[in-house]
């Protein structure tokens, strides 16, 4: 396996598992208020979708640089971001992070929220009836969040390439060494493998998907 | 279980809850009609509405009030009409939901759940999904049981069913109960005490017989009688003239409409009604819009205005005639096949 799809996957798989906690927390938030502070953060969560990943990259490495409003504390404890891997990763979480969200805030919002309300009423404090009835309801919606964020973590070039910059074997991801290949005479073959892998990474992740979902029906039509 | 209730609610749509009652039931019936608030009540008692700026919300349960706690800690066991039992978990999961550390045995018993238990929800029928129900809120070991329409979507059948394994609850397991239903004659074997709602207020409470025969729009006469020949049946001793079917004998049930029956102090002369039989008045009720005449013998009911009854100066005791026109009388059906089987057939069985 070339070493930018190793990256790649290390990448798109971290930023989806750091970002998996809260974008359970935002989602469900999201999808039990309403207001002014609930539209706030709507807006700001889906900013990341809207924006080219470009100015996105811009954005995060203001925040990010070692000058930036995080970056220097981030630095000065051990954990640089910019022109770093973890670049690269926190570049894929925040692009992956509304998918993950409207994905899930969709899952939610079909729960019927009787359901929740009769497992409170059966004795179950609001935080045990998240676990174990909006979340495993959901369960279907966090696998295509999931999937979505980490497909999209996977492809992610913009962002990464003005945050994490292009440093070799350090932060060359997938996209950004096909990036590099083209640009270098006699890159094609390298192009064409790369691109290979994209495809057959991108197929594997939907068959990964599809199974997860069978076996969840499968809980549901046969119960567990 | 003495209840103390101060409830003033405002619902969306315009729809107001108003109502103070004091009352001491094991089983306590909520009836009235549709939209008058029962299931209103029965949320505010679960736990699931709180009273807002100008609203008031009073609970008192055995002296404790309980409209400030939380859903979780109220200890209720809430079954509303639509079962609500959690998909993603088999029927055993549901029924342990709450103490998976509780011995359901005699509730699985009880409510004939065995056969169910490894099935999920989506693939039971709506009975069994509320029998699930009922034993997943027992399980949770309630204070207090309320039941939201229970007998709705059954037949008469799984009614019966229904009404004769909630009676064996409530003895088997003593949990008191709160009970709503639109059709009062659903709970009149089951409840001791009732309120009567409608659009929002207390119209009427006390002893569940009088309150639910008394409010009743319609209330019908049921009975079985004996067919002695071609034209006529003997009901409690009375011969009373109807239209049969040409292959009736044995036993019949038959009914006929409270307001259908006239009372008279003397026998009138030349009349047409076919049944003209000396009787006496057993007790009064007093409803909503007139007074309900229990007659002792034979045993009906008869509805009649306030001002009848005071002119016919109607108290228990007094004798008097009533009339009844044949075609009043209907034949419900032969008493044998599916009334005797029904009474034979277990009360949990699977509908």
């Amino acid at each position: 396996m070339p070493h930018a799809v190793q990256l790649s996957l290390f990448v798109a798989a971290l930023a989806t598992l750091l970002s998996l906690p809260f974008a359970v927390l935002v989602a469900w938030w999201l999808e039990r208020r309403s207001g002014r502070l609930r539209g706030l953060v709507q807006i700001l969560v889906l900013l990341p979708l809207v924006l080219p990943p470009v100015v996105t990259g811009s954005l995060l490495l203001q925040l990010f640089a070692p000058r930036g409003a995080l970056g220097g504390w981030l630095a000065s404890i051990g954990l640089p971001v910019a022109f770093e891997l973890t670049g690269a990763v926190v570049a894929a979480a925040v692009v992956g992070f509304p998918l993950f969200v409207l994905q899930l805030g969709q899952a939610f919002a079909s729960i019927d929220p009787r359901l929740e309300e009769q497992a409170c009423s059966l004795g179950l404090p609001p935080w045990r009836v998240f676990l174990r009835v909006s979340l495993p309801l959901a369960w279907p919606g966090l696998l295509a969040g999931a999937t979505l964020a980490f497909a999209r973590g996977l492809g992610e070039f913009g962002a990464t390439i003005v945050l994490a910059g292009h440093v070799r074997g350090v932060t060359d991801t997938l996209p950004l060494a096909v990036h590099a290949a083209l640009q270098t005479p006699g890159g094609e073959r390298e192009v064409l493998v790369l691109c290979a892998w994209a495809v057959a990474l991108a197929v594997l992740a939907a068959l990964g998907f599809r199974a997860l979902l069978a076996r969840h029906r499968k809980r549901l039509e046969w119960g567990a | 279980m003495n209840f103390e209730l101060d409830v003033d609610l405002a619902r969306p749509g315009g729809f107001r809850l108003q109502l103070q009652a004091r009352c001491e039931s094991h089983a306590l019936a909520v009836v009235g009609p549709s939209g008058a608030g029962k299931s209103t009540l029965l949320a505010a008692l679960a736990g699931a509405l709180r009273a807002r700026r100008g609203e008031r919300l009073s609970l008192r349960l055995d002296g404790r009030e309980r409209a400030g706690a939380a859903l979780h800690a109220r200890r209720v066991g809430w079954v509303r009409q639509d079962p609500l039992l959690f998909p993603h978990l088999n029927v055993r999961r549901n029924l342990l939901f709450a103490r998976p550390e509780a011995d359901p045995a005699e509730v699985i018993d009880a409510l004939a759940l065995a056969p169910l238990l490894e099935r999920a929800p989506r693939h039971l029928s709506g009975g069994e999904q509320r029998r699930v129900a009922l034993g997943r809120a027992l399980l949770a070991d309630p204070e207090l049981l309320l039941l939201d329409e229970p007998f709705s979507g059954l037949d008469a059948l799984g009614r019966r069913r229904a009404l004769g394994l909630l009676r064996e609850l409530r003895e088997r397991f003593g949990v008191p109960l709160v009970l709503v239903s639109h059709v009062p004659e659903d709970v009149v074997g089951l409840c001791d005490h009732a309120l009567r709602l409608e659009a929002g207020r207390l119209v009427d409470q006390g002893d569940a017989v009088a309150v639910l025969r008394a409010g009743e729009t319609n209330v019908d006469n049921h009975f079985r009688a004996q067919v002695l020949d071609a034209h006529t049946v003997d009901y409690d001793g009375v011969r009373l003239h109807l239209a049969l079917p040409p292959d009736a004998r044995g036993e019949l049930r038959v009914a006929c409409s409270a307001h259908d029956i006239l009372l008279a102090r003397t026998a009138p002369q030349a009349v047409s009604a076919r049944n003209v039989f000396a009787t006496t008045v057993a007790a009064l009720h007093s409803t909503g819009g007139g007074v309900l005449v229990e007659l002792a013998r034979p045993r009906l009911l008869v509805t009649l205005t306030h001002s009848a009854v005071d002119e016919l100066q109607l108290a228990p005791g007094v004798e008097l005639v009533a009339l009844l026109k044949a075609t009043a009388l209907v034949v419900l059906g032969s008493a044998s096949s599916a009334v005797r089987h029904a009474d034979a057939a277990p009360v949990a069985a699977k509908p």
